[in-house]
């Protein structure tokens, strides 16, 4: 069984805010010296291939992103977690929009054929659209299955778990799909063991051009008009008091005032 | 701008506040612009839900109801949606961003080859398209975007609070959509549904909610939160971080990827603000911030905050509020 999951390396969501500026001339965050990460709703993603590895023994796991060199990072730490294989699509991702990195990675997993199960993060943690993952499967014309949190049933016929507003649904596949992943407490990336750290580094990556894969990217259907940071917000009426106690019961006395209790 | 096809599920016979959203800020369009609305209603109870519907916004309904669209919530959409858009060819579609419009959206969108925006806070009519505001980068940045093609595909955050009063004298056409559903071999079957089990009230109907985060330290720090929850009468949630560690399940998490919650009191402990959080709890109508760090960004998003440990600060807060009811 051949799973790809789909990585991206990210603008690290946790830097904060402080830390955040806009270049308005790409109407894009200013990234130069700001620390980069492997997406975390990916990393849920590889977590859950992993696991699959684990239950049946025929898995094989490739790694595939889109993006400038930079993002060999995110491929080096999926070779540290002992995928098998990685691939690189070299692009300016930051410059498509959604359906254009879809159709490239449609176009590399054509390449990398065949494979069994597309995994992807259900959104990645910088512009947080959420479309990449359903897109591909519509480009492959796959059936897909989002907000996948864990594999029920690791045997044929594969069967995973799909969240819901309140509950979760038991999915069975009836072939090759993409699932989009969302994040619960099975799901935790792993950390990496040294020992394949180093290995990793000296595992190949396989880089496939942009214009070579697909010969037509079209334009971009969506545009950024204008990038902006939030207004500053009040901070909190805080409530005082020489003990714990005293603070406590303010809070009691300013949350039935405000009609709360 | 032509007409708007608007995406909605049924629940119980009835459309979800995501859906009266929709049609609500779909009829604003289409007032300023003079588009016809179309909703297409998924789900059991279309016929009679129909002038309901109407009385939110839609100049006509199309229902569908085929018990596929249960099993193969996805792929059956996918015919289900397709069918409508070629009957009604509207220049915008409008879905929720809930399970069912992040699923159905970004692949029609790539179907039609039309401009797709997410998540979208707030989306209005500016010369003759549709401009969407947007957080970005975790609520760092505002973004507002627009779909550069004819056609566009938009999906709206729950809670954005477009929804319009019904209008009973409003009139329009109700009509089951003509689909036949084919099921593949390969298309994925829900072959179970499981309802939450939780003891007290659900997150979604709280009226309070306690909700802890990666500073409660572990499990058994939950059992502080419970307490005053029970004190309120109500539920206990969670930040991501505090289901990463394993600490509660993910079915507590509350947050852009989570529950988005909207109950009278919402307490966050130990939690220090991020944006994907705080959507979450974004319409709660007191926010109360329990943190240790007074410059936690969490006091930017509360009503009121105590500054402190909560393993002092919950207990002594579960008995005055005893001490006060
Ligand atoms: C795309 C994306 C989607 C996401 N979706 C969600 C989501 O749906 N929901 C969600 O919650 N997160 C989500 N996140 C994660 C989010 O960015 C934050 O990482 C997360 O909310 C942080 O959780 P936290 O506040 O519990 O932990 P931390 O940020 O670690 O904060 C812990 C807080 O506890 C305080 N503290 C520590 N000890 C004590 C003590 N003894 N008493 C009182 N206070 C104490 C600290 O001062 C600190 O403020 C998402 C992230 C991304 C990138």
């Amino acid at each position: 069984m051949h799973v790809v999951v789909l990585l991206k390396q990210v603008l690290d969501p946790e830097i904060p805010a402080k830390a955040f500026d806009i270049d308005q001339g790409r109407k894009a965050p200013k990234v130069e010296r700001a620390p980069q990460v492997l997406s975390i709703f990916d990393g849920n993603a590889l977590e859950l291939a992993l696991k699959l590895r684990e239950a049946r023994a025929d898995v094989r796991i490739t790694a595939l992103t889109l993006g400038p060199q930079q993002a060999d990072e995110a491929l080096r730490k999926a070779l540290a977690l002992t995928c098998d294989e990685a691939v690189r699509v070299d692009a300016e991702e930051g410059a498509l929009d959604s359906h254009q990195k879809a159709r490239l990675l449609a176009a590399a997993l054509r390449l990398l054929e065949p494979w069994d199960l597309v995994l992807a993060g259900r959104q990645a943690a910088d512009w947080e659209a959420g479309q990449v993952g359903a897109m591909v499967a519509e480009e492959l014309a796959l059936p897909c299955v989002p907000f996948v949190s864990r594999v029920e049933q690791a045997a044929e016929p594969l069967a995973v778990r799909q969240q819901l507003e309140s509950g979760y649904a038991v999915v069975q596949l009836g072939g090759p799909a993409v699932l989009t992943v969302t994040n619960d407490e099975t799901n935790v990336l792993r950390a990496a063991k040294v020992k394949d750290v180093m290995a990793a580094g000296r595992k190949p990556l396989r880089v496939l051009q942009a214009g070579e894969i697909l010969a037509d990217l079209g334009e971009s259907a969506v545009e950024v008009l204008s990038l902006a940071l939030p207004p500053k917000p009040e901070r909190a009426e805080i409530v005082e008091g020489g003990s714990m106690e005293e603070k406590a019961s303010a809070l009691a006395r300013r949350l039935r005032e405000l009609g709360a209790i | 701008m032509g007409g708007i096809l608007v995406v909605l599920t049924l629940q119980g016979g009835a459309a979800t506040p995501a859906g009266l959203d929709l049609l609500g800020l779909a009829a604003e369009i289409a007032q300023v612009d003079g588009g016809e609305v179309t909703a297409l209603a998924l789900g059991e109870g279309g016929a009679g839900a129909g002038q309901g519907l109407i009385s939110r916004g839609a100049d006509a309904v199309l229902y569908c109801a085929d018990p596929a669209l249960a099993r193969h919530p996805g792929e059956a959409g996918m015919q289900v949606l397709a069918q409508a858009e070629r009957e009604v060819q509207p220049d915008l579609l409008l879905l929720a961003a809930d399970s069912v419009g992040r699923d159905l959206g970004p692949r029609i969108a790539a179907r039609l080859g039309a401009g797709l925006v997410t998540e979208a806070t707030s989306a209005a009519l500016h010369a003759g398209r549709v401009e969407v505001t947007r957080p970005v980068f975790g609520g760092k940045a505002i973004a507002r975007m627009a779909a550069t093609t004819a056609q566009a595909v938009i999906t709206l955050r729950p809670g954005a609070g477009a929804a319009r009063a019904a209008d009973p004298s409003r009139t329009g056409t109700v009509r089951e959509l003509a689909v036949q559903i084919a099921p593949a071999a390969n298309w994925p079957t829900v072959v179970r549904r499981e309802v939450e089990a939780s003891s007290g009230p659900r997150l979604e109907e709280a009226t309070a909610i306690v909700s802890g985060g990666r500073g409660v330290g572990g499990p058994e720090g939950f059992s502080l939160l419970h307490e005053l929850a029970q004190a309120l009468g109500g539920a206990v949630g969670a930040s991501r971080a505090a289901v990463d560690e394993g600490w509660v399940p993910a079915a507590l998490q509350i947050g852009q990827t989570g529950k988005a919650v909207a109950p009278d009191l919402y307490i966050a402990v130990g939690i220090s603000g991020a944006s994907q959080h705080m959507v979450g709890c974004a319409r709660a109508k007191t926010l109360v911030a329990i943190n240790r760090d007074p410059d936690a960004l969490i006091f930017d998003a509360a009503r009121l905050g105590l500054v402190g440990d909560y393993r002092e600060a919950l207990p002594a807060l579960t008995r005055a509020i005893r001490e006060l009811s």
